[in-house]
């Protein structure tokens, strides 16, 4: 468990390195704005009580505005992801899951994982991208920003799963 | 009192959530009507560090795009020298230098993007000079195509720029052929156009035309490049043409950059304040 400390710290160092000199750097187009940030929050072990969660995922959010320049924005999306995990987790796991320590992309296999990020992604990005367009005029250019941002950032999150992920399946009893 | 302290204390979690999540949009409310001090945080020096440290590094990656633009920046400034024109009459009241000073109304300070983005909803370009050097809130900011934006907030070594592509910039632009006036604001969806407003339907508008700044905002001097018209529309419903432009400015590729210095600022809002 003790090594699970570090570990977080690391990944939240490096995700937060990712997001604003790569993610938040390249403009890709107007319609895709990728977010791989919140990954942090998603891998963290799934025994985090659910305050605590609540918690990193709000100060994390506060994190990455601090450097986005959007007060407040990604830290009520973070928060509400925290909120909503072990919930989601809940529904999307089949009974009798042999649970390892935190997410991994080996253990819970790359379906669970496009579904567990897809729609928390979906979830973050609607409340960040409306919060900060401030209304709901362009209805339809906001669902396709939506839909298309998810995808890409998806397909990045998993990117960076298979890069960082220990492969050695490990038992904590 | 017991009751009321069990069904706190087993939906603790919801009241959490909700209590924090009032907080955050406690947080972003506060930003949108109070920019100066959202921005603060985004200019201090701990954000700016990690951005001119990556921007330092990644500048290497791109020296012949930056030295190509410079060298063609000079020789336009080459060309409106003195001495590259030919001057028809000896002594014909040039200007000299002594009487130069008394008439210069803007100065510039040149300045690198480390940070810029045109994707979000209000986008932000950090640069890396700040009061130190001259900079401060509410100067303008230009490259050598166009129109940039304008300086929201400033630290000691760095500064941020609320870019044309934001829903709350407003410039007064004016036709070059005609100096009809109006103002452009961006229409929040694609980071190459903005939209011109306040055009009366008889004025004649081409696709094409050039549209340059009117220097009435006090923000950019006179004349500095906007955009081309892209498409004007007439609804009859409207008192007003609806235009859209091409913005000269590539926001996408944005290096070095202008501040603009008013010199003149301060006497200008001393008039504002007699007149009214």
């Amino acid at each position: 468990m003790l090594n699970q400390i570090p570990l977080n710290i690391f990944r939240l160092a490096l995700l937060l390195l990712a997001q604003i000199l790569i993610f938040s750097n390249i403009n890709f187009s107007s319609f895709i704005n990728p977010y791989i940030f919140p990954l942090f929050i998603l891998l963290l072990p799934f025994e985090t009580p659910r305050w605590v969660l609540m918690l990193f995922g709000m100060f994390s959010g506060l994190l990455l505005d601090y450097f986005l320049g959007s007060t407040g924005m990604h830290a009520a999306a973070g928060l509400l992801i925290g909120y909503m995990r072990p919930f989601l987790i809940n529904i999307i796991t089949p009974k009798g899951t042999e649970f390892e320590i935190s997410p991994n992309v080996y253990a819970q296999g790359i379906t669970w994982f496009i579904v567990y990020l897809g729609i928390t992604m979906f979830i973050y990005l609607t409340l960040y991208f409306f919060v900060e367009a401030a209304t709901f005029l362009n209805f339809f250019f906001m669902l396709l920003k939506i839909f298309l941002s998810t995808v890409v950032s998806v397909i990045f999150m998993l990117i960076f799963l298979f890069l960082f992920s220990s492969k050695k399946k490990r038992r904590f009893v | 009192m017991y009751n009321l302290f069990q069904f706190f204390l087993r939906y603790y979690l919801f009241f959490l959530f909700v209590s924090l999540e009032i907080f955050c949009f406690y947080l972003i409310f506060q930003n949108k009507h109070y920019n100066e001090v959202a921005y603060m945080n985004v200019a201090n020096s701990m954000s700016g560090k990690v951005y001119s440290t990556y921007t330092g590094a990644s500048d290497y990656l791109y020296l012949r795009r930056f030295s190509d633009s410079l060298v063609d920046e000079n020789a336009k400034l080459r060309a409106q020298l003195l001495d590259s024109k030919y001057i028809s009459k000896i002594d014909s009241g040039i200007l000299r230098d002594s009487t130069l000073k008394n008439v210069q109304q803007y100065s510039f300070i040149s300045a690198r993007v480390i940070h810029n983005s045109v994707n979000e909803a209000a986008n932000l370009i950090y640069l890396d000079r700040g009061r130190l050097q001259g900079v401060g809130k509410q100067m303008g900011v230009i490259n050598a195509n166009g129109i940039v934006g304008q300086v929201v907030a400033v630290t000691d070594n760095y500064s941020a720029v609320m870019s044309v592509l934001s829903k709350e910039f407003k410039v007064s632009a004016k036709f070059k052929k005609n100096e009809f006036f109006g103002n452009l604001h961006w229409d929040g969806v694609n980071s190459t156009t903005a939209s011109m407003e306040d055009i009366p339907k008889h004025v004649p508008v081409k696709v094409g035309d050039t549209l340059v700044t009117s220097g009435f905002s006090q923000l950019f001097p006179r004349n500095i490049m906007v955009g081309r018209v892209k498409t004007v529309k007439m609804e009859p419903d409207k008192n007003f043409l609806e235009i859209t432009v091409d913005l000269s400015t590539n926001f996408g590729s944005l290096s070095y950059v202008y501040v603009v210095n008013n010199l003149k600022k301060q006497e200008i809002l001393l008039l504002d304040s007699l007149a009214h």
